[in-house]
């Protein structure tokens, strides 16, 4: 049986440790990334100490021998691959760039994507979207815009369609944005080059065999409420965040609705960034080692539990087949100062978010106005989490986290798909 | 979510890259150069060990290393295998959150790059201090090497929070087959490190002065020419008593360093330090109990009887 992971709020829930988790207590051949990029920061602590936050490899890649596979869908930043890499080796696994394959179909963000990403963003002002500065949305922009001189992962197996594709790239946007602060286009080809000599650069039927060798993790970025359809523009991400992406590259393979859909939740919504988070809360007395202030997003903000918002990502995302819910140790914990942490049921003007169209961004960016003058509505905090969590979200709850390691991680029930005769999601 | 924590500098990754496939550790020494790489230059230079938001507990260590001919083929194994003292290190828990700097000793009355010295690194950085090393193959006939210079060095132009913030003192392992000169001399710093001394600092001022910052330790391998010899060994233990480790299977050498920091540190005692060894399938386990059982009956007084919870070795990662 295979696993697809998606976070059902704004991020940062956890999928890192879940995954970890997987890959922990059964063989997975495989964990598959399905969409984002580089931005993603997957946090995955051991019980030794070592940790690492992972952007581009799979969270499970401290686990020995497990894989990772960059679909088409992953837009692939060579360079922070090879930081990665190296902080990967540093921690005692010097072989996760022998277990990588990168579809070369996949997107290339570029250091001009970045650069001209961090240009808009800055021009926005204090309208920013909460990019993360990677130019992972700029890289997508541009393939949208110019399909057929997008550079992609397999480009960098030709230095010459490279070169030409990213002198192109850097003038356009140059054209468009003034003078990048960026390297020169030859030194780009140089470590692009030396990527592809280094990294199994793959075609679409490799999923296939890596479907049909053992157990795949499909392990989703971002969350399902960033989601670029469905997410409240404009403070979304250019990626398919809920299962569409995971679902499609399954039944490319001939194993269409064969996975098991994960949910992960964390006992706060939390969000790093602007953008609508209905039950904010500064009173909240938390904080996140792993997600420090930044200039691109600010500071990572906490609110209190939102069923609406969930419920809706739920309904976004097509279902799930279980939740994993985590920090529940914070959820445990009596706060000696600022809030105790409540659950949000009904907003001042609804209990219900529905589900729009995708591809009216309009009607999102109405939504988002509308969410960003909401008021939440709190009943007391509930006394079981997990049971109050199944019953606002109709799903059972079925692994807990109350710590960062893989042994912080309880299963409250078999990981099992709810009903296997049910078409795949949305 | 993030903002992407890793570096996207493209002559980094070029360079990760092609390391990555197999470019000589020696790329550096091997191409023919004969003087100090710019990174490794002790002109004027403070090496730093400082404390971050992502290592709160740095600790300094820094393994300096004998190039002369007298070595012989022990610096190009110890290039080969340094480079896993880091991840040793951090997968016992031996250390929190260590910073790693190379160097190697030469001796200043003949050779052409008598001392060269990396930066503290958390990560695996300073692997790349390894492989700008030149090895320098010479030395004099009179069985002395300017140890009292790098000693020098790192009393005065290193800068380490460990020790400055929080009053813990940073290790530094010398390896070689030699005895230092008597003192330190003036006109030596003067053309070598800079700064302007005035005179002539003796030998166990230095010493004096390196031990206050440092728990300083000689480590005398098999494989090289005064392997096992008695003066050597007299002289380096008047200096700095039971620091002085001989290491009879060079292959054992990050085992042994990482094991003494272990020590040190109250992470681990002797006993349960080996038994990591033994555990993890390493071959070095009689040589380092063999090299340590000196350090480490000296310690067991002060050393915990065993090894916090969460550091029990048990999950499934066992190879470096």
């Amino acid at each position: 049986m295979n696993y697809l992971v998606v976070d059902l709020g704004y991020g940062d829930a956890g999928k890192g440790t879940v995954v970890d988790w997987l890959c922990a207590t059964r063989p997975v051949h495989a964990v598959v990334r399905f969409n984002g990029g580089a931005q993603a920061a997957h946090n995955v602590v051991l019980r030794d100490g070592r940790h690492h936050t992972f952007a581009q490899f799979g969270a499970g890649t401290l686990r020995p021998g497990v894989r990772t596979h960059l679909s088409r869908y992953v837009v692939v930043d060579p360079l922070a691959l090879a930081a990665e890499a190296g902080h990967l080796a540093a921690l005692g696994v010097p072989d996760a760039l022998d277990r990588l394959t990168v579809d070369g179909e996949a997107l290339l963000a570029t250091p001009y994507h970045r650069a001209a990403n961090r240009v808009r963003e800055i021009a926005r002002g204090t309208g920013r979207h909460g990019s993360c500065g990677m130019g992972v949305g700029e890289a997508v922009a541009y393939s949208l815009a110019e399909p057929a001189d997008a550079p992609r992962v397999a480009d960098c197996r030709t230095p010459a369609v490279l070169l030409r594709k990213l002198t192109d790239l850097r003038e356009r946007l140059a054209a468009d944005l003034g003078p990048m602060d960026a390297p020169p286009v030859d030194d780009c080809v140089t470590a692009c080059t030396a990527f592809a000599d280094r990294v199994s650069i793959v075609s679409r039927s490799h999923l296939t065999k890596l479907l049909r060798a053992g157990t795949c993790v499909f392990e989703g970025a971002q969350g399902v409420l960033l989601d670029e359809w469905h997410g409240f523009h404009p403070y979304t991400t250019w990626s398919t965040t809920t299962f569409t992406n995971a679902e499609r590259l399954l039944a490319e393979a001939g194993m269409a609705g064969e996975a098991m859909r994960l949910g992960v939740l964390r006992t706060v919504t939390t969000r790093h960034g602007p953008g609508p988070l209905v039950t904010e809360d500064p009173a909240l007395p938390l904080a996140d080692p792993h997600n420090p202030t930044n200039p691109w997003q600010g500071a990572f903000r906490f609110g209190h539990f939102d069923a609406v918002a969930h419920r809706y990502a739920l309904e976004v995302a097509g279902g799930v087949d279980g939740l994993a819910l985590t920090h529940l140790d914070l959820a445990n914990l009596k706060p000696r100062a600022g809030s105790p942490m409540k659950i949000c049921r009904r907003y001042d003007w609804t209990d219900r978010l529905p589900v729009g169209l995708p591809g009216d961004l309009d009607r999102q960016a109405r939504l988002a106005e509308r969410l960003l003058d909401t008021r939440p509505e709190y009943d007391d905090p509930p006394r079981d989490w997990v049971a109050t969590v199944q019953d606002e979200l109709d799903v059972p709850v079925v692994l807990t986290s109350s710590g960062p390691t893989a042994e912080d991680k309880t299963a409250l029930a078999a990981l099992t798909m709810r009903d296997p005769t049910s078409a795949p999601g949305c | 979510m993030g903002s992407g924590i890793w570096s996207t500098d493209v002559y980094d990754a070029a360079d990760r890259y092609r390391r990555a496939t197999g470019a000589s550790a020696f790329a550096y020494s091997d191409s023919g150069a004969r003087k100090v790489h710019a990174a490794l230059d002790p002109r004027d230079a403070v090496r730093e060990s400082r404390d971050s938001a992502e290592h709160p507990q740095s600790l300094a260590i820094s393994v300096l290393f004998d190039v002369t001919g007298s070595m012989r083929g022990v610096p190009r194994k110890l290039q080969t295998k340094l480079p896993q003292l880091l991840g040793l290190l951090l997968r016992k828990g031996y250390a929190r959150d260590p910073q790693i700097m190379f160097g190697a000793i030469g001796d200043a009355t003949c050779d052409r790059v008598p001392l060269q010295v990396g930066q503290f690194e958390s990560d695996n950085r300073m692997d790349d201090d390894l492989g700008r090393i030149v090895l320098e193959g010479g030395g004099g006939g009179q069985m002395r090497e300017s140890y009292e210079l790098a000693m020098y060095f790192m009393a005065r132009h290193t800068s380490i929070d460990c020790y400055e913030r929080r009053g813990r003192r940073g290790y530094l392992f010398l390896i070689g087959d030699e005895l230092a000169y008597p003192k330190v001399k003036a006109r030596e710093v003067a053309g070598l490190i800079g700064g302007e001394p005035t005179e002539d600092v003796p030998l166990r001022q230095i010493v004096k002065e390196v031990t206050a910052k440092y728990d300083t330790y000689y480590l005398l391998p098999s494989g090289s020419s005064y392997a096992g010899n008695r003066k050597v060994l007299d002289f380096w233990r008047d200096l700095l008593g039971q620091n002085v480790i001989e290491l009879d299977d060079l292959d054992a050498v990050c085992e042994t360093i990482a094991l003494t920091v272990g020590l040190g540190e109250e992470a681990i005692d002797l006993d349960a330090g080996l038994r990591d060894l033994d555990q993890a399938g390493s071959a070095a386990t009689r040589t380092v109990s063999k090299a340590l059982a000196r350090v480490g009956s000296g310690r067991r007084g002060t050393a915990v009887s065993a090894l916090p919870v969460v550091r029990a070795f048990t999950d499934r990662i066992s190879r470096l």
